[in-house]
C-alpha cells in the first residue's frame, strides 16, 4: 500500500461525503437560538459550591477547635486539627480545578487544550486520595482520658487493631493512588464503572501528550 | 422569527464545511446516537466561539481546532449520554448507499484503521489526510512542523502495516 492509495480512499470518501451529506438548517438554527454553556463552564457551579461548603465546614471546625480548646480530649483536639487541615487541602484542589476551568479555551491548540482538560480530570484523583488519608481520625475523635482509662482488653484490641489497620491502609493508598499504577488490578478495583472512566481516559491522555511533549512548541 | 445576520453567516460557514464536522465526529464516535451528540456538540461550540473568530485565520484551521477538541475531549461526556435514552435531532445527515463496492470497503477499512489509532494521533492523521499543511497541522495542535513530520510518517507506517496484513 502505498501512501497516494490512502489520500485517494479518502479522497473517494470526501466525494462520498459531498454527494451524501445535508445539513438539517432548520435543527441548526435552533442551536444557534439556544442559550447553552459549555460543559466546562456548566462545571463552575459545582466547585464554587465545593468551596464555599469546604471553608464553612473549615471555619465550624476551627471554632470547635479554639471553643473547647481547654476542656476537650487531646484525641479530639488532633483528630479535628488532622481533618480540618486535610479539608484545607481539598479546597485547595478545588481552586486548582477552578482555575484550569477558566483557563480552557476551546479554540486554543489541541495539546494546549486537552492537557488542561486531562490535568482537571485527573486532579479529581488528589481528592479522593485526601479522603483516604482521613481514614484514621475518624477512630480517635471520639477517645478521651476515662474511656482509655477504663477500657478492657477487647476495647484495646479493637481500637488498636482499627487505627493502625486504617492508618496503614490510607498511607497506602494515598502514596498509590496515582497515574503510574493505572494499570494495577487494584487500582482497577477502586476505579471500576463506568463513572470513572473520564478519569481513566484523561490519564491516558496525559501519557499521549506527554508522548508529543518533547517536541513541543 | 428571523435570523440574525450573524447567525445566517454562521449557518452558510455550517453548511460549505459540515465535512469537517462529520468526518471528525465520526472519527471519535462508534456509536450512532453518541454522533449525533458529538456533532451538536461540535456546532454548539463553534457558534458560541464565532464572535471571536479572528478572520486573519483560516476559517477551516479555526473549525478543525475547535471540531477536536471537542471530538477528543467528548468522553467527559460520554459516560453520561448511556443514562439518556432520548433520540436526539440529527443537524447533519449522511444518506447512507446501499451498494457495495471496492471503494466503500477500502473507505470503511481505512475508517476502521482510523478509529483504532490513538486520539492524538488519530487528530494527525486525520488532518494529513484532509490535505492540510505541516504548519497547519503543527498550528492546529500546537507542536512543531518538524515533530508533524515524524508523527505523520509513523503513523502512516502503522497504517500501511494495518493494510498489509488484511492482504496477506
Amino acid at each position: 500500500m502505498k501512501n497516494t492509495d490512502i489520500l485517494t480512499i479518502w479522497k473517494s470518501y470526501d466525494q462520498k461525503l459531498n454527494e451524501n451529506l445535508l445539513l438539517n438548517r432548520k435543527n441548526a438554527e435552533d442551536i444557534t437560538k439556544i442559550k447553552v454553556r459549555s460543559f466546562l463552564t456548566s462545571m463552575r457551579p459545582l466547585k464554587i459550591f465545593a468551596i464555599l461548603a469546604g471553608i464553612l465546614w473549615v471555619v465550624f471546625v476551627d471554632t470547635l477547635i479554639v471553643l473547647l480548646f481547654p476542656v476537650a480530649s487531646p484525641f479530639f483536639l488532633i483528630s479535628a486539627g488532622i481533618q480540618v487541615l486535610l479539608t484545607k487541602l481539598s479546597i485547595g484542589v478545588y481552586l486548582y480545578q477552578w482555575v484550569l476551568i477558566e483557563l480552557v479555551d476551546i479554540d486554543e491548540p489541541v495539546l494546549t487544550t486537552q492537557e488542561r482538560i486531562a490535568h482537571l480530570q485527573a486532579s479529581t484523583l488528589w481528592v479522593i486520595r485526601i479522603l483516604f488519608l482521613q481514614l484514621p481520625v475518624w477512630t480517635t475523635f471520639y477517645l478521651t482520658q476515662s474511656l482509655i482509662e477504663s477500657g478492657g482488653i477487647l476495647f484495646y484490641t479493637l481500637q488498636i487493631g482499627f487505627t493502625a489497620g486504617f492508618t496503614l491502609l490510607s498511607i497506602w493508598l494515598y502514596r498509590n493512588i496515582s497515574y503510574e499504577n493505572r494499570d494495577k488490578k487494584w487500582f482497577k478495583l477502586i476505579f471500576n464503572g463506568i463513572e470513572w472512566n473520564p478519569i481513566r481516559k484523561s490519564m491516558e491522555l496525559l501519557d499521549q501528550i506527554k508522548d508529543y511533549s518533547t517536541v513541543r512548541q | 422569527m428571523t435570523i440574525k445576520p450573524n447567525a445566517q453567516a454562521f449557518l452558510d460557514m455550517i453548511d460549505t464545511h459540515k465535512g469537517i464536522i462529520y468526518k471528525i465526529a465520526n472519527s471519535y464516535c462508534k456509536d450512532k446516537e453518541n454522533r449525533k451528540d458529538l456533532i451538536q456538540e461540535i456546532i454548539i461550540r463553534l457558534w458560541l466561539a464565532f464572535e471571536k473568530y479572528d478572520p486573519t485565520y483560516k476559517i477551516s484551521t479555526w473549525m478543525y481546532t475547535i471540531a477536536l477538541n471537542v471530538s477528543i475531549s467528548f468522553y467527559r461526556k460520554e459516560h453520561r449520554r448511556h443514562q439518556i435514552n432520548h433520540s436526539l435531532p440529527e443537524v447533519i445527515h449522511l444518506y447512507e448507499q446501499t451498494e457495495v463496492d471496492d471503494t466503500h470497503v477500502a473507505i470503511e477499512r481505512l475508517q476502521l484503521f482510523i478509529k483504532e489509532l490513538k486520539e492524538i494521533d488519530r487528530a494527525v492523521m486525520l488532518l494529513y489526510l484532509e490535505d492540510t499543511s505541516q504548519e497547519e497541522i503543527a498550528q492546529i495542535l500546537g507542536i512543531t512542523s518538524t515533530n508533524v513530520s515524524t508523527k505523520i510518517y509513523r503513523i502512516k507506517q502503522q497504517l500501511k502495516q494495518k493494510f498489509s496484513t488484511i492482504n496477506t
